[in-house]
């Protein structure tokens, strides 16, 4: 009998060595691909592709590995979002501003947690959904954090600290490549380590998880924490970006489906899976609107919702899982 | 009838040569002035599209105004044809669709600009998507003019290249004040005191904010100031506290729903203050008329647009009934607003002559248009230093006969205002 913690067989060592190789060399491609882009809309697509990749990947941490649907990660985004804006608002740069903002969403997330992880099934999906929605309200009145009107961070001048740039994309895309990149890699680690092993546990039997020793409790703190924090780093990289945050646009529940559904759709729980849902969903959604939305007449929405309607009735276990259909079926043949 | 056969071949031939004829002229047309390209960021979709749909249909219906030839409109660039000093240019408008939401209004702009080489663009509705618009607009320097957004901050934040036509809402509250100046004097029953009622929203926050500082810089006692819950089951509660303070003038910031509601709980303890001057919202909605029928009778707000100021602004039949023909509405305080921006910032570029930025910068700077220029009841548009329109003086309109008219100020007034206070 094999202990729960052994050291993976050689062959799935071996596969999980493919799979970081293929990873590594796919955000290489897109590192090539990005500079080379000069076009400011076809950047701006990449960088909100590669946002949503990271934050899906983040999401997919505590969603997909560790099986516990949050549906109130844009709390976790829209308090990094804040945090970066009001530090640079208080001329502390943005790059400072940025781990302060992780740390702060793993706080939240873990605090959140604590309590609520108690609860299982759909009840921790809506108690996530509820308080998300109670600090959206909250902020919707705080007039120290502008309150509904928002807070906007004016341009104070180019500067890589800041991450401020007045027309040039490059430097944003660089980040966010760093950003998804890296909650990629953290993925694909922990995916083969003790710590994976105990998430894919607790996801499919917490009883039975925990009667080999696994503390059920502890490992699914820690997926919040990493979860949290790397949805508010996304967060302040988005303040970085956009220099604008009002509750609407950075806490509203829309945000929370909007985080979670490239992973859903690309496939929860696998290491592609967020990165080909964002890769799909954030052209479809930004081509439609840019090309079809001028006519006001909501084709673009059509177009959106009927892409997910198709994928949910023919791929209900996400894109990703034609990748491994094609690679089964290269390797029958 | 029947076709001979060699008819046909005539028509057909006649056809294609009068096509390529009408394409020839066109394409000749096309070369001596080519079009002006101007954006358009408006929400069209999704949450806010009604007011973009209405918004995209107010600029058509000004585009064609000032492209196409028809009889002349007594106002500014009415006479039709394109732009005279661009060699009758036409402005040519593309729309984007921010679904009101900060970051795809951001990247919207961008596009309009890199993309379809805007020389300005025309938005947004809401402020938070006119926040990254006209940063964005800023950043590229491309004029970005602010037909209707109306949160003072905007024009707050040094914006080189941020134009805002329309007022905002200090100077929304500031006309409720300048009536009641007017009104004292003319009538020698200045009000004495007034009563607050708002929701607990943005829009009731910001609105009783500016109007306690403005009480209190004119001396006014403000005897009840009530904040509720927006959408509440019962307003009775409220309306007996303002029966107890009896205030001279009520000033309700309220969405449709609570202002129905409100009217009817003052009406059924028997109590009717002797004057309301609403914050716009609920209390001009027609749906609010239609409920509290002779309730409303004598009720006032605020509003930039007054469509039965024809006597002093002749250009408002005209200019409706081509509305009219596209949306099926009147123009409102919003379209009425929109659809001057961008004659507006037509002027600017035919005064400019060229669609070069600066010289479009320039332009706008020295706008200086005559209020009877345009359909709005304005003394006219000029911007201060923050881009600013320091003339766009809104009006009070009362219902008077079930229906809104304008009762100030003077110059575009078509009623006298009733008035009760101190009677």
């Amino acid at each position: 009998m094999s202990h729960p913690h052994a050291l993976p067989a050689p062959s799935l060592l071996l596969a999980h060595r493919r799979r970081g190789l293929a990873l590594a060399g796919f955000f290489l491609l897109l590192l090539l691909g990005g500079a080379g882009v000069s076009d400011p809309y076809t950047a701006n697509l990449l960088i909100i592709a590669l946002l949503f990749a990271g934050l899906a990947q983040s999401w997919n941490l505590l969603g997909g590995f560790c099986g516990q649907i949050s549906l109130g990660h844009a709390l976790y985004f829209g308090l990094g979002a804040y945090l970066t804006t009001l530090a640079r608002l208080d001329h502390i740069p943005t790059l400072a501003a940025l781990p302060a903002a992780a740390l702060v969403g793993g706080a939240a997330a873990v605090l959140i947690g604590l309590p609520v992880f108690r609860l299982t099934g759909h009840h921790y999906a809506i108690a996530t959904l509820v308080i998300a929605e109670a600090v959206y309200l909250l902020f919707l009145n705080w007039d120290w954090v502008g309150a509904a009107s928002g807070l906007f961070v004016s341009y104070q001048g180019e500067s890589w600290l800041d991450l401020s740039f007045r027309t040039s994309k490059f430097p944003y895309l660089l980040a966010m490549l760093l950003y998804a990149g890296g909650i990629t890699a953290l993925a694909w680690a922990l995916s083969a380590a003790r710590l994976g092993y105990d998430w894919r546990a607790v996801r499919d039997d917490p009883a039975a998880a925990a009667s080999l020793g696994v503390g059920v409790h502890q490992v699914k703190l820690l997926a919040a924490l990493l979860s949290g924090a790397g949805t508010a780093l996304g967060g302040g990289l988005y303040a970085a970006y956009v220099n604008y945050v009002d509750p609407d646009s950075v806490m509203a529940s829309r945000l929370s489906i909007e985080i979670a559904l490239p992973a859903v759709m690309g496939g929860v729980g696998t290491l592609w899976g967020p990165l080909i849902g964002a890769a799909v969903e954030v052209p479809v959604s930004e081509f439609s609107r840019s090309y079809m939305g001028g006519s006001g007449q909501g084709f673009d929405l059509m177009v959106y919702g009927g892409l997910i309607m198709a994928i949910a009735l023919f791929r209900p276990e996400g894109l990703a899982s034609l990748l491994a259909g094609l690679r089964r079926r290269g390797r029958t043949a | 009838m029947r076709w001979r056969p060699g008819g046909r071949v005539r028509f057909f031939a006649a056809l294609v040569l009068s096509g390529f004829l009408l394409a020839q002229s066109m394409a000749a047309r096309a070369a001596d002035a080519p079009d002006i390209p101007i954006g358009a960021v408006f929400p069209l979709t999704g949450n806010g599209s009604e007011v973009g749909l209405d918004a995209k249909a107010a600029l058509e219906t000004e585009a064609e105004i000032i492209n196409t030839p028809h009889p002349p409109i007594p106002m500014l660039l009415g006479a039709g044809g394109g732009l005279p000093h661009l060699g009758g240019a036409k402005v040519r408008l593309i729309f984007a669709d921010s679904q009101n939401d900060p970051q795809k209004a951001r990247a919207e702009a961008e596009r309009l600009i890199t993309q379809e080489h805007v020389v300005a663009i025309i938005g947004s509705y809401t402020s938070a998507t006119a926040a990254t618009i006209s940063q964005v607009a800023d950043r590229y320097e491309i004029p970005y003019i602010s037909s209707d957004n109306s949160s003072p901050s905007l024009s707050a934040r040094g914006l080189k290249w941020f134009f805002r036509t329309s007022p905002h809402d200090v100077m929304f509250t500031q006309a409720m004040f300048d009536f009641f100046d007017w009104i004292g004097k003319k009538t020698g029953r200045p009000p004495k005191s007034l009563a607050l009622i708002y929701e607990d929203s943005i829009f009731g926050a910001d609105s009783s904010r500016v109007q306690k500082e403005m009480a209190a810089a004119a001396h006014l006692p403000i005897v009840a100031d009530i904040r509720y819950r927006a959408n509440s089951p019962s307003l009775s509660a409220e309306a007996e506290r303002l029966r107890a303070a009896h205030a001279d003038v009520l000033m309700p910031s309220s969405y449709t729903n609570d202002a129905i509601l409100l009217m009817r709980a003052m009406h059924e303890l028997g109590y009717q203050p002797p004057a309301i001057m609403a914050q716009d919202a609920g209390f001009v909605q027609k749906a609010f008329l239609d409920a509290v029928g002779p309730l409303a009778e004598g009720v006032m707000s605020r509003s930039a647009f007054a469509l039965d100021a024809v006597a002093a602004r002749p250009a408002i039949p005209a200019v409706n009934q081509r509305y009219r023909a596209r949306s099926g509405k009147d123009l409102n305080d919003l379209t009425g607003r929109e659809l001057t921006a961008l004659q507006v910032l037509a002027d600017a570029i035919d005064r400019a002559g060229s669609t070069d930025h600066e010289k479009l910068r320039a332009a706008l700077r020295a706008t200086d248009i005559d209020g009877k220029q345009t359909i709005m009841p304005w003394q006219g548009v000029r911007f201060d230093e923050t881009g600013q329109n320091v003339e766009a003086t809104p009006v009070i309109q009362q219902v008077i006969g079930g229906a809104y008219v304008t009762v100030f100020p003077p110059e575009v007034a078509t009623h006298a205002p009733l008035w009760h206070v101190g009677e």
